[in-house]
């Protein structure tokens, strides 16, 4: 039997209903929900966008956009920046290129909750390793309390989140290098492009695949950040380290919230949304035109 | 996938071969060796620093709290394997494993059937619709997960499953199947339909070619999928955080997040706690690491 549009229905059916049911439902209904003012499970009554005139004078809300967004654009720079780098490592030495790379990818492994704890031990200002290695080679003026430190916390974070997934990221790159026929390089090498100049010209325009797909990771992951924060600082010192997804759980299930929370909740899809269809065009493009 | 280190292998081979040494110079052979050892050793000097926290961890962890205080970097005086039973004592670990196991188990088996299910057809049939269900299942990729936990744990209570391993089976795998679904696809239409329309040919009928034909076809793909999705299970926290109250249904990481919470917890005791919870996915990447390299690379280079 060939498939036809009645079996494949069919076979389709699980798979769809599964889906529609588990994540298209209660995605259409957190836009519904966010347009109530629904406290804990009971259904509250509809009040249009008042909870979105709220939340956008909420300092709570404003300043965790704005720590979203600014850890977002320091992750999505300088992990894509040091895992072009490495896998460039990697491609141009063969012959520690596996065990490196399987070291690199240990941290990626680990659960976001395992890292989270490790670093705020790294990070702990009385007896830190960080602060006690600081102290071993003479730069005790920098020691600090990392994660207490307004100026320090959130990029303390951003930092133990390129740890975990640096090798990720270069794993990506890597496995695009991997798959640009010899040709090309002994042609660019015929050409005397080395180094910088084959970079630049050759492998950049090559890597278009690959950076697409890593920018894309990294933008949605670093969107969503939770984990992190919510262990290592609960948001703290004051609101200078609470993402929005910080936000939407503390105000859904230790406020209960509901409503409010969804809607910080529906913001955040509209951001990951815009910021995914920003990416992707704008590196579709280079990929064409490369 | 099985192919891949050995295409690389030889890859490499054929590379040296097509960029012979330049006979002669000499000297300017031995500064190219040199370079490319002093190369390597830049190269493993960085994973070790990579893998310091890591190592840096389990010292900490055979650790006393007073030996700690005294040798913050250097090795421990003598290894104390108490701080481990203890914290052994303080998890539920051999039920939270079981637990884990249980739901990543469930999770899978739901995923692997449905997603190659309806990837089948999505690889096969090409008509206007079948490209709008495709495109629903990408759109899934970009919805934050707590865009719609509270929803989801509304529907759960309507449900009655809150606190079960069936509501947290059914979100891991609903939240899995757009990724399970974009890569069965473009794994089977990188594969000829021939053996499919010889068993038409021959009348078996869609289950039948599906449970005999396409399903073994899929083994390699089902395989990467499943240690992909054993890490996204036994890492997650947040869905097992809000659809599960007791403490015997709790999955590994969220027996990690509850044993130490925010309590001031010394370093010997919460190192422990992390690696216990930590160890077994790090045995699983050494040991099926080609797998999960396929995972993470599924989405290069097939746009």
């Amino acid at each position: 039997m060939r498939l036809n549009n009645r079996s494949a229905v069919l076979l389709m059916l699980p798979a769809t209903t599964l889906y529609a049911l588990f994540v298209l439902y209660p995605t259409v209904r957190a836009i519904l929900l966010s347009l109530t003012d629904a406290h804990g499970v009971r259904g509250g009554s509809f009040i249009g966008l008042a909870n979105y005139r709220q939340l956008i004078h909420d300092p709570q809300v404003t300043a965790a956009l704005w720590n979203t967004v600014l850890y977002t654009v320091v992750v999505v720079v300088v992990q894509n920046a040091l895992g072009l780098g490495v896998a460039y490592w990697l491609y141009s030495n063969r012959a520690v290129r596996s065990i490196a790379r399987t070291g690199l990818l240990m941290p990626a492994m680990m659960a976001l909750v395992a890292v989270s704890y490790l670093w705020q031990f790294i990070y702990s200002p009385i007896g830190g390793p960080l602060n006690a290695l600081l102290d071993a080679v003479g730069l005790h003026s920098l020691q600090t309390s990392w994660l207490g430190d307004p100026s320090t916390a959130l990029m303390g974070i951003a930092a133990s989140y390129i740890w975990m997934y640096l090798g990720y990221t270069a794993t990506i790159f890597l496995s695009n290098y991997l798959a640009i026929p010899d040709a090309v390089m002994e042609a660019a090498a015929l050409d005397g492009a080395r180094g910088w100049r084959r970079f630049r010209h050759v492998d950049w325009p090559l890597l278009a695949p690959s950076l697409t797909v890593n920018v894309t990771l990294s933008t949605i992951g670093s969107l969503r950040v939770f984990d992190l924060p919510f262990i290592m600082t609960d948001g703290g010192p004051a609101n200078h380290t609470q993402t929005l997804s910080y936000v939407i759980y503390n105000d859904s299930f230790r406020d209960f919230h509901f409503a409010y929370g969804t809607a910080v909740a529906v913001l955040l899809l509209f951001i990951t949304i815009a910021a995914g269809v920003l990416v992707t065009t704008v590196l579709r493009r280079r990929e064409v035109a490369a | 996938m099985s192919g891949m280190t050995t295409t690389t292998a030889r890859r490499d081979q054929a590379q040296t071969a097509r960029f012979p040494a330049p006979d002669g110079n000499r000297a300017a052979r031995r500064r190219k060796l040199l370079r490319s050892r002093l190369s390597s050793a830049g190269l493993l000097l960085v994973t070790l620093v990579v893998l310091a926290p890591i190592l840096l961890m389990l010292k900490v962890s055979l650790q006393s709290d007073s030996d700690l205080a005294a040798n913050p970097l250097s090795l421990p005086s003598h290894l104390n394997f108490h701080n481990y039973v203890a914290a052994f004592s303080d998890m539920n670990y051999g039920r939270s494993v079981f637990n884990t196991v249980l739901i990543t188990g469930g999770a899978a088996v739901l995923v692997l059937l449905t997603g190659s299910l309806a990837a089948w057809p999505l690889a096969r049939l090409t008509r206007r619709w079948t490209k709008v269900v495709y495109q629903g299942f990408v759109a899934g990729l970009t919805v934050p997960v707590f865009v719609m936990i509270t929803p989801l744990y509304i529907l759960m209570r309507d449900l009655g499953l809150l606190d079960s391993y069936l509501s947290v089976i059914l979100a891991e795998a609903a939240i899995s199947l757009p990724f399970a679904v974009l890569f069965f696809t473009s794994f089977l239409r990188s594969v000829p339909a021939e053996l499919e329309e010889a068993a038409a040919i021959d009348g078996a009928g869609a289950l039948r070619t599906y449970w005999h034909v396409v399903l073994p076809l899929l083994r390699p793909a089902s395989a990467t999928l499943l240690i992909t999705l054993t890490l996204v299970v036994w890492n997650d926290l947040i869905i097992p955080l809000v659809l599960l109250t007791s403490d015997d249904k709790q999955t590994i990481t969220l027996d990690v997040y509850s044993t130490i919470g925010t309590h001031a917890y010394s370093a010997s005791q919460l190192l422990p706690t992390v690696v216990l919870g930590t160890a077994p996915l790090l045995v699983v990447f050494v040991v099926l690491q080609r797998h999960i390299v396929a995972g993470i690379t599924a989405g290069v280079g097939k746009s």
